[in-house]
Formats: structure tokens, C-alpha cells, sequence
């Protein structure tokens, strides 16, 4: 009927995707190893409607011809790995990745899943256990009372209990898992990613060796959103998404304007 | 019935056409490195005997806006903005050299340095980039891609490639059916050294909102008053009908 009501169409669908992925962002200000996502456009197929060179009359040559765009589409969200802020949390059972990097975690259907939040607690069988319950991999379990936990740059928990003491007792040492293409990883929430084709498999490795990050103890990686960025984004798409509803009035007062008169 | 109809009604049916294209720039008023498309109306004339009043109009797209967009800053490593004119060169998907300012890099899984949409991203050599695994990359504002090679130590940058800047004369470049921008014929273009990039930055899109609504108005009144003559059109035919009609 009139093309340009379905390009303002895919217009406002693309913007309103933009908004949920802002608000997503906006929503993970305070989650702990959150990575924020941008979502990117592309124009789409181009229809001619007139070849630019065809003949348009015995001797002459259209110059430039009629070429009509169809709107826009989201491509893609790609998530954006810039390190989070450390913050200085002093629980014992907080750990921050200081690089790249990822914690394994065994999710309830064994499958490994990653994570760069390190927010660990205990569960009733004395094993670490993720904020979720889930265990983390390599397994660390600890001995009865514990009085001192340690986990060092490079990953090895230590503890002392009441019968080493003061003897430490080495328990096993955490592992980092790195990829090619981080950004290829798929986001399941409650901060976990799982592997793809297209981000390669994972390479385990000691923290602080193969371009792994070290561990600190007593630290946490903020979210890397940005709330004032993500609010001029918000203003921006708000007021994009403004401009393509006034084209689809405007398409449409033309179309009713021909009703009434004709 | 006077012709009058047959022009009013191609009026009103190229300024449809216009309206789309607008309606295209506002769509992708937040598509990272878009270059708005201007639009224009051409008479066409088909004259015959009688009076010469048959003057058609015809929308075309005579070129593409390509100044340049906002810097925006992102943080993002592989994020380049060119900095003033140029062009990044691009695979299409049949193998040839295809130009963009859309510069959201990200790395596929056979290594390969890709657009946002997936096209692999072509170097000073003429061949897509392929990066080593690395630990960090950095474009420098020429163009050359250096990383820190996997398990390397910090201070071992390697230079893999330079992208492929060009930065043709005004007017050899236009938007092909893929909304990348292409030579005539299609053959590479030979790199220059003097295109600088920004990395960390994203170019917006170069769409002036307001600009783009105003000439929406303006298509918009001008179809209706394209709408009226056709109205006229009809009045005054059915005016004849009704003094010819046979009582």
C-alpha cells in the first residue's frame, strides 16, 4: 500500500529491541560480573525500482536511477567484555577474576556453563557452590572446622583447620577457562555462558598463565554498565522511535486523505 | 475524461516513492556508519499532438549523502570510526570489494576479523584479515592491527595486518541493493595511506532527523495537493457529464 509504513514498521521494531536491551543493561547496573550488551544495526535490502544507465528514452540515459531502501534490522546484540570495577568486598569467599577469563561452573544437568561472577559459598556438604547452588569445577571441598580459607593469585585454596593449625593443607586450585572469541559465547542469565561453534572451544588454564587474568580473594567484578551512557542511549532511541511513529502517521494521513477525497 | 489524472496521479505516486526513502533514512537514523540517501523528482516529458502538456515526474536517488556522522565514543577495542573521508574495505559475500563506514568488528570463529554483519574485513594485501590468537588487539590510527600473541609477554606486540582504507574521489562510490557502497565495475580500489581511523569510536548514522521529517511533510502536502487535482480532475469531468446529459 504505501512502502514507507512498512520501513517506518521496521524502524520502530528495531528501536524497541534497542530499549529492551538498554533496559537489560540498566537492570544488571549492580549484578555482579555482568557484561552489557550493544545491539547492532544494518540496513536492509535495497529494491530498484529503476536501474540506474536504463534507457529512458531513443537517445537518453536515466543517471542515476531509483533505488528504495526497506529499513533496518537488528543484527545481532554483541556483549562487551570490558573488565567490570573491582570492588573491595573482604568476604572470604569472594573471588574476582583480574583479566580474562572464566570460572566453570556444573550446572544441575552437568553440563559445564562459565562466569566471571565469583560470589562462592558453601553448601551443606561443606563443597564451594556458586550463588545458585551449582558446583564449581574443579570441585573444592572443605575439610571439618575450617579457620582460615585462602585462595591465591594463581588459584590454589589453602585452608587451616583446628587440626592442621598451624599447618595450611592444600585442597586443589582453581582453573580459568579462556576463548578465541568471548563475544560468541551465549548468555543463559543468572550469569553464565555457555560454549558455541562460534566461540570456540575453551582453553583451561592456571590463573595468571595463557593470558588469564590472576584471582583475587575478597574482591568482586562489578557490571561494566555505564548508567550515563546508557541513558543517553535510552534518550536516543526514545526519541528515534518518535520520529519513525510520526512517519507512520503521516504515511497514514496520506492514504485516509485519499479515502476522503476520492 | 482529460488526461490531467494520468499526471496528478504519477505526482502523487513518485511522491509515495520519495516518502520511502525518507522513511529508509529514518529508520536508520541509529544504524552505526550509515550514509543517508537524498532523493530528487526529475520531469519527464511525453509529448505528443496536440497541446505538450504531459509532463511526468519521476523520483529518483541521485546519490548518497556521505558526510560524515558523530564520533561516539564506546571503549571498545574493536570498535573503529574513520576519522574524516574514507572507506573501510569489506568482502561481500561473492568475493568482491565492497566499502563501508560501519566499523563494529568482532572476531568469528575461523579467527577472522568480521563486520557487524559478518563480512570479513579486508587487509593492505588484499585478503580478509585473519588475526592469531591473541591476548589483545589494538588498531592504530593507520589502519595496523598489532596484538599481543597468546602466552607472549606484554611487551611482544606483533603487527599482523593494516585494514584496507580507501578514500576514492567524490562521486565514484554509490550504495548497491546490499546498502554497502561499490565501484562501477567493481574493481578493488588501491589503499591510502593518509584515511586515519579512531579506534574506541563508532561513527553514528549521517541522518538529520528533523531534516528527513520536514521533507516528509512536505512530500505529504504535496501528495495531497497531487490528490486534489485528481479530485478536480473528477469534478470537472462530472460536471461535462451532467451539462451533456441528454434530458
Amino acid at each position: 500500500m504505501h512502502g514507507a509504513l512498512q520501513v517506518a514498521k521496521t524502524g520502530l521494531s528495531a528501536q524497541d529491541t534497542n530499549l529492551k536491551v538498554i533496559s537489560n543493561n540498566l537492570a544488571n547496573v549492580s549484578t555482579v560480573g555482568f557484561k552489557k550488551d550493544r545491539a547492532v544495526f544494518e540496513d536492509l535490502l535495497y529494491q530498484i525500482r529503476r536501474q540506474p544507465g536504463a534507457d529512458s528514452a531513443a537517445d537518453s540515459q536515466l543517471p542515476s536511477g531509483l533505488q528504495l531502501g526497506s529499513g533496518v534490522r537488528t543484527v545481532s546484540t554483541q556483549k562487551n567484555f570490558n573488565e567490570g570495577d573491582l570492588q573491595i568486598t573482604d568476604q572470604t569467599f569472594d573471588v574476582a577474576i583480574n583479566g580474562k577469563g572464566f570460572f566453570q561452573v556444573v550446572q544441575p544437568n552437568g553440563e559445564i556453563a562459565y562466569t566471571r561472577n565469583g560470589q562462592f559459598h558453601l553448601d551443606g556438604e561443606n563443597r564451594l557452590v556458586t550463588a545458585e547452588g551449582f558446583l564449581i569445577e574443579p570441585a573444592i571441598t572443605l575439610p571439618a572446622e575450617v579457620q582460615n580459607f585462602t585462595v591465591s593469585n594463581d588459584g590454589i585454596v589453602t585452608v587451616i583447620t583446628a587440626a592442621s593449625a598451624p599447618a595450611s593443607q592444600t585442597l586443589g586450585q582453581l582453573e580459568l577457562a579462556d576463548f578465541v572469541n568471548p563475544q560468541g559465547l551465549q548468555a543463559i542469565g543468572q550469569n553464565l555462558f555457555l560454549e558455541t561453534p562460534a566461540s570456540g572451544a575453551p582453553t583451561l588454564a592456571i590463573p595468571g598463565e595463557q593470558s588469564t587474568g590472576i584471582l583475587k580473594q575478597g574482591m568482586l567484578e562489578g557490571s561494566n554498565v555505564n548508567a550515563v551512557e546508557e541513558l543517553v542511549n535510552m534518550i536516543t532511541t526514545q526519541r528515534a522511535y518518535e520520529i519513525n511513529s510520526k512517519v507512520i502517521s503521516t504515511a497514514d494521513q496520506m492514504l485516509s486523505f485519499v479515502t476522503q477525497q476520492l | 475524461m482529460d488526461k490531467v489524472l494520468y499526471v496528478a496521479m504519477t505526482g502523487a505516486r513518485e511522491n509515495m516513492l520519495a516518502q520511502q526513502t525518507h522513511a529508509n533514512n529514518l529508520a536508520n537514523v541509529t544504524t552505526t556508519g550509515f550514509k543517508a540517501d537524498l532523493e530528487q523528482a526529475r520531469a519527464m516529458r511525453a509529448f505528443g499532438d496536440g497541446y505538450p502538456s504531459r509532463v511526468y515526474s519521476m523520483s529518483e536517488r541521485p546519490a548518497t549523502d556521505t558526510t560524515s556522522g558523530t564520533l561516539m565514543e564506546t571503549g571498545r577495542d574493536l570498535d573503529v570510526a574513520i576519522n574524516g573521508s574514507g572507506w573501510i574495505a569489506v568482502q561481500s559475500g561473492d568475493g568482491t570489494e565492497r566499502y563501508t563506514r560501519g566499523g563494529e568488528f568482532q572476531i568469528d570463529i575461523t579467527n577472522t576479523l568480521v563486520t557487524g554483519s559478518g563480512l570479513p574485513v579486508m587487509g593492505n594485501g588484499g585478503a580478509p584479515i585473519v588475526l592469531p590468537e591473541a591476548e589483545k588487539v589494538t588498531i592504530a590510527n593507520d589502519g595496523t592491527i598489532s596484538v599481543i600473541p597468546k602466552g607472549s609477554p606484554v611487551n611482544e606486540l606483533v603487527v599482523v595486518d593494516q585494514i584496507k582504507l580507501v578514500n576514492p574521489e567524490n562521486g565514484t562510490l554509490w550504495k548497491g541493493d546490499d546498502g554497502l557502497m561499490r565501484t562501477n565495475n567493481l574493481t578493488p580500489l588501491p589503499a591510502d595511506q593518509l584515511a586515519s581511523l579512531r579506534a574506541g569510536y563508532l561513527e553514528t548514522s549521517n541522518v538529520n532527523a528533523v531534516g528527513e521529517l520536514t521533507s516528509i511533510i512536505s512530500l505529504s502536502r504535496q501528495f495531497e495537493m497531487q490528490v486534489k487535482m485528481m479530485k478536480t480532475a473528477e469534478d470537472m469531468s462530472s460536471a461535462a457529464t451532467q451539462v451533456l446529459r441528454l434530458a
